[in-house]
């Protein structure tokens, strides 16, 4: 059936002559059933975008992942982590090889957004998919969220709070079933967070992307020595195989320093799913990770 | 004779009926209790908590009761573990010939807030029908079938073991293997994409088409029904999208331009409440390929207007939604519902026209306006 017609301006009830011709238009608009296609209809996106129809879809927002992630990782810091907001642009180009280089601008919002408080950061950000292997390459640039002296401030509030929890820490489920996180246990799902933006980056790919479901278990929390030895398990929900992956984190954390990672997540055997992707084991060969 | 006897049965039954003994008396006292007690139960319910399953049964009888004058409880079919499933239809009496809109919600397990925006649906509909005149002529002419949780087993499932199950709890290969992806058991090119025949994955699509009993039973009533449901609405979540035909095929349906056009308005309306993006397009399009899809199966047997809805978020919490949330997302979605209905309603009892809306009716009602103006 042909969608309905919007009903014409109102010229007719100024102008009676030159009613005629808008008149005659919509008829024959009407006879031809051409659609009138509404403002917003698909993916209004596209037009602002160049890119590569073969490519595919949601591949700038998987590129603004994954940029995201290393960020997240990178800043080393739990108070102040980002999460997307809106990809500006982007482009993309396809090798021979099928690596896809994507070079992007998109904005930013905190995580834990606080009242009052500019939220918008931009970041621009090339990105380089390795073919359905993990791990991509990427090369980034954001602008300052958050003043220096101020993540510095929050991330040792957040720190010395944590050294004062009780251990061994009495967690079931970050959050609860019914969505729940307890505001004095926040400050471990931020960390766990920050140690899972590492693992979430080295997983994705142009096809594959990860939210971090649960905190499912605490292992260890150590707090001797000064920095933050936390060990624990999370479930990834990977998108679009729609699995739960159970990831084991191990991590150390001190305010301003680099973070360091290990971890082991439990890939599913079926061959035909995990083509391409290798088991992310152990200690990955990074300048970072020096366990 | 016959009349000897009955006059005999007639006698034995009566004095019972007209509680001669008194116990009538008793058991009317201890109705009315139940009944006050149970109406009670519905105003302490929240619409804004999750709800284990005994609970939403007990709403079921206690909502059906309350409202007996549109709402009744129907049984649907058993699920594997043996539960009953039931839906409500709310119908207002009339002669009015009447259209179906279907509503389900919780084919996936773990994705709570649907269970609970179904829930929201019918308080909406139920506590406002009689004053609101958006709903009162919505009710003349449609009912409304919801099937609040379709996956129940899997549902109380997430409530004692494991929060982010999603299949349904069918056992295979001598029991070491759980669960079938309800959504990918529809037959519509069953198993042919997007769906796993191992059972160990999670988008297991059965052992054949319609293997589960429940998809048995949804398939079954909807296929005795489908000359008058014109509206399949399927509430899933996360992910803010409003999708269309098809999973299974990039190729679009007949209708495509106007399912668009009438989700990108619901879209609309949904942002209006609380800012909330949601983006339209076909499953295939926006999301993955899927195949076996109860949406695509319910466009290819014939309703026009076949919908998946992912209500909130978009990840930062994904099936574990905060119920903080859950009152901003089921106002924000109902209005988006509400949008497709009027849409739905304007279609088939327009107000242009007695019989459907034609566009070339549309045109000729807008000749004769220009021509009274020339």
């Amino acid at each position: 059936m042909p969608p309905r017609l919007q009903p014409p301006p109102a010229s007719g009830t100024r102008r009676p002559r030159a009613a005629v011709l808008p008149l005659a238009l919509l008829l024959s608009l009407a006879l031809q059933g051409v659609a009138a296609a509404p403002a917003g209809a698909g993916e209004p996106e596209d037009s602002l975008r160049r890119r590569d129809p073969e490519l595919p879809r949601g591949l700038l927002e998987q590129a603004a992942r994954a940029a995201l992630h290393f960020v997240n990782f990178r800043a080393g810091s739990p108070s102040t982590l980002r999460v997307l907001a809106d990809v500006l642009e982007g482009r993309a180009r396809v090798n021979p090889k099928k690596e896809c280089q994507v070079d992007l601008v998109f904005t930013t919002d905190r995580y834990n957004p606080e009242e009052g408080e500019e939220r918008l950061g931009k970041c621009s950000a090339r990105v380089f998919f390795r073919n359905q292997k993990p791990r991509p390459a990427i090369n980034v640039t954001c602008t300052r969220l958050i003043e220096k002296n101020k993540r510095q401030q929050e991330d040792y509030l957040l720190y010395k709070h944590m050294k004062q929890l009780k251990t061994p820490l009495d967690v079931v489920s970050i959050p609860d079933s019914h969505g729940h996180i307890d505001p004095s246990l926040r400050p471990i799902w931020d960390l766990a967070f920050l140690g899972g933006s590492y693992v979430m980056w080295e997983k994705t790919t142009q096809f594959l992307h990860y939210y971090m479901a649960q905190l499912s278990s605490v292992n260890q929390w150590k707090t001797n020595d000064d920095a933050i030895d936390f060990d624990y398990t999370v479930l990834l929900h990977e998108f679009s195989t729609q699995e739960i992956i159970p990831c084991r984190i191990h991590l150390v954390w001190y305010p301003g320093k680099p973070l360091k990672v290990k971890y082991h997540c439990q890939e599913l055997q079926t061959p035909e799913e995990a083509s391409g992707t290798e088991e992310g084991s152990a200690v990955a060969p990074t300048e970072l990770n020096n366990f | 004779m016959k009349l000897l006897l009955g006059t005999l049965l007639l006698g034995i039954l009566v004095p019972e009926e007209l509680g001669y003994d008194g116990s009538l008396a008793q058991h009317r006292r201890e109705v009315v209790e139940e009944t006050v007690s149970q109406r009670r139960g519905l105003d302490a319910y929240s619409y804004k908590r999750y709800h284990p399953m005994e609970e939403i049964y007990q709403w079921m009888i206690q909502i059906s009761e309350k409202y007996a004058e549109v709402v009744t409880q129907h049984f649907l079919g058993m699920t594997y573990e043996t539960r009953p499933m039931y839906y409500l239809k709310i119908s207002q009496p009339s002669n009015n010939p009447k259209k179906i809109i279907w509503m389900d919600c919780g084919i996936h397990a773990r994705e709570w807030i649907a269970p609970a925006f179904c829930q929201w649906f019918v308080k909406e509909i139920l506590q406002n029908y009689k004053d609101d005149s958006r709903i009162k002529k919505l009710l003349r002419n449609l009912d409304f079938y919801v099937l609040p949780i379709l996956n129940i087993d899997g549902y109380i499932y997430t409530w004692t073991t494991d929060r982010l199950w999603r299949k349904s709890r069918s056992s295979h290969n001598n029991g070491t293997c759980f669960g079938t992806d309800l959504n990918r058991n529809f037959n519509v090119s069953w198993c042919s994409i997007g769906a796993s025949r191992n059972c160990q994955d999670i988008t297991f699509c059965g052992t054949g088409p319609v293997s589960e009993p429940e998809t048995k039973a949804v398939s079954s009533l909807i296929e005795s029904k489908k000359d008058n449901i014109v509206c399949f609405l399927t509430m899933h979540s996360f992910g803010q999208l409003i999708l269309t035909p098809y999973g299974y095929t990039k190729n679009k349906s007949s209708n495509h331009e106007e399912l668009i056009q009438v989700g990108q308005k619901a879209a609309n309306a949904l942002k209006e409440k609380h800012g909330t993006n949601y983006r339209v397009g076909s499953s295939a399009d926006i999301l993955y390929a899927t195949s076996g899809s109860s949406r695509d199966w319910a466009r290819d047997i014939g309703i026009p207007f076949s919908y998946t809805f992912e209500l909130r978020d978009n990840g930062t919490y994904g099936f574990v939604l905060p119920e903080g949330q859950i009152q901003a997302t089921c106002e924000e979605s109902m209005a988006a519902i509400l949008s497709v209905l009027d849409d739905v309603y304007e279609k088939y009892w327009g107000t242009d026209s007695a019989g459907k809306a034609a566009s070339s009716a549309v045109v000729l009602g807008l000749l004769v306006s220009f021509m009274s103006l020339l």
